[in-house]
């Protein structure tokens, strides 16, 4: 993260400076400005599935849910506690669901849920990582919104092969960390 | 068909709370509460990205960058004109959003580049950005294997795209 982070700043600032220097500054301030319009529409889309998420917990849902996702659990991050394993069923469910930033929440909680207080992320840490990195919904809702709106004459046609190519990262994505996970022992 | 899932889903919650005789709007507000939270822990780490993210957009840099793995990507088949969504894709979902509506713009919104497009901006998210805000709540700062596995998994992604675009 970091090494790239850097990389990107140093070469990006650098081109600035030789090619377009009046604009560095404004595409940098612009960068903070874009961030805190970001965060505070996702406040609003957390605040309200929080909100319904918590009527899942207290209703005690998650633990159906949990139930029935366990055999997958137990398989993609092994043993963890009941908490996290809720968390990680609320968060399989809002993405294949297609709920978009709806699983941030919940993936924040089971990635917190399997911390130990090391620096060091662990395989099942980047199971559920990879698992949100690779998407998993079942349907492209933003992108087939994008399509009606561009005026397509056939918005829902790339439903099925974004599912398929969904699977394929998905699938390439589990077997890569427990590959990984095998080869690099978790450290602490 | 979509649209209807959700809300019904959410009604169905509802009522299912009301025959549980759960404080429904207690749970609401309790939950809502938490927001703060998870904003203000994960703001720095989305102020980092999209300044990089800038940067790397108004520097010239991922237009020098994507003609650069262009032919390395075409090997594979993803032709030119998406190796710069690929790339963006891993960075940020809003960008790559962007720049997907100029691919309509450009090539027309039912032409092969435009659905390969879409598959690509569908079937994956922002690993940089994902990982930086799920590890926002812990003090891991050593990502290990996981940036290189979610980059990889999801270029295959977008290489199975743009075949399966072809063929559909």
């Amino acid at each position: 993260m970091n090494l790239v982070w850097t990389g990107v700043m140093l070469v990006g600032l650098g081109l600035l400076l030789v090619n377009n220097v009046d604009i560095a500054m404004t595409s940098i301030l612009d960068g903070g400005s874009k961030a805190i319009s970001l965060s505070l529409k996702l406040w609003g889309i957390y605040a309200v599935w929080l909100g319904i998420l918590r009527i899942v917990e207290e209703t005690g849902l998650d633990q159906k849910l949990s139930k029935l996702f366990n055999p997958l659990i137990r398989l993609l991050v092994g043993k963890t506690d009941d908490y996290t394993k809720n968390q990680i069923s609320i968060n399989l469910t809002s993405n294949l669901l297609g709920m978009g930033n709806a699983s941030t929440p919940s993936g924040i909680n089971a990635i917190s849920g399997l911390d130990k207080g090391s620096r060091y992320a662990t395989s099942a840490m980047i199971m559920i990582l990879i698992l949100n990195a690779t998407s998993l919904q079942l349907i492209p809702t933003t992108v087939v919104g994008l399509r009606v709106m561009a005026g397509s004459t056939a918005p829902s046609d790339i439903i099925i092969p974004t599912f398929l190519a969904t699977s394929v990262n998905t699938l390439v994505g589990i077997l890569l960390v427990k590959l990984c996970g095998k080869i690099f022992k978790d450290r602490c | 068909m979509s649209n209807y899932i959700i809300p019904s889903l959410i009604m169905l919650l509802i009522f299912y709370s009301l025959i549980k005789k759960n404080n429904t709007y207690n749970s609401f507000v309790v939950g809502a509460k938490s927001s703060f939270d998870i904003v203000l822990t994960s703001f720095p780490y989305i102020v980092a990205i999209f300044i990089a993210v800038e940067v790397f957009n108004v520097s010239g840099l991922a237009v020098l960058f994507s003609d650069f793995v262009a032919p390395f990507f075409e090997f594979f088949g993803i032709p030119k004109e998406l190796s710069q969504l690929v790339i963006l894709k891993n960075f940020t979902g809003c960008g790559s959003l962007a720049l997907l509506e100029d691919i309509f713009a450009t090539y027309g919104v039912d032409s092969y580049l435009a659905r390969a497009g879409c598959c690509i901006a569908g079937c994956s998210e922002a690993i940089f950005y994902i990982t930086a805000v799920y590890f926002s709540k812990t003090k891991v700062d050593k990502f290990r294997y996981a940036i290189p596995v979610g980059i990889l998994a999801n270029f295959i992604g977008a290489i199975f795209s743009c075949f399966i675009c072809r063929i559909v």
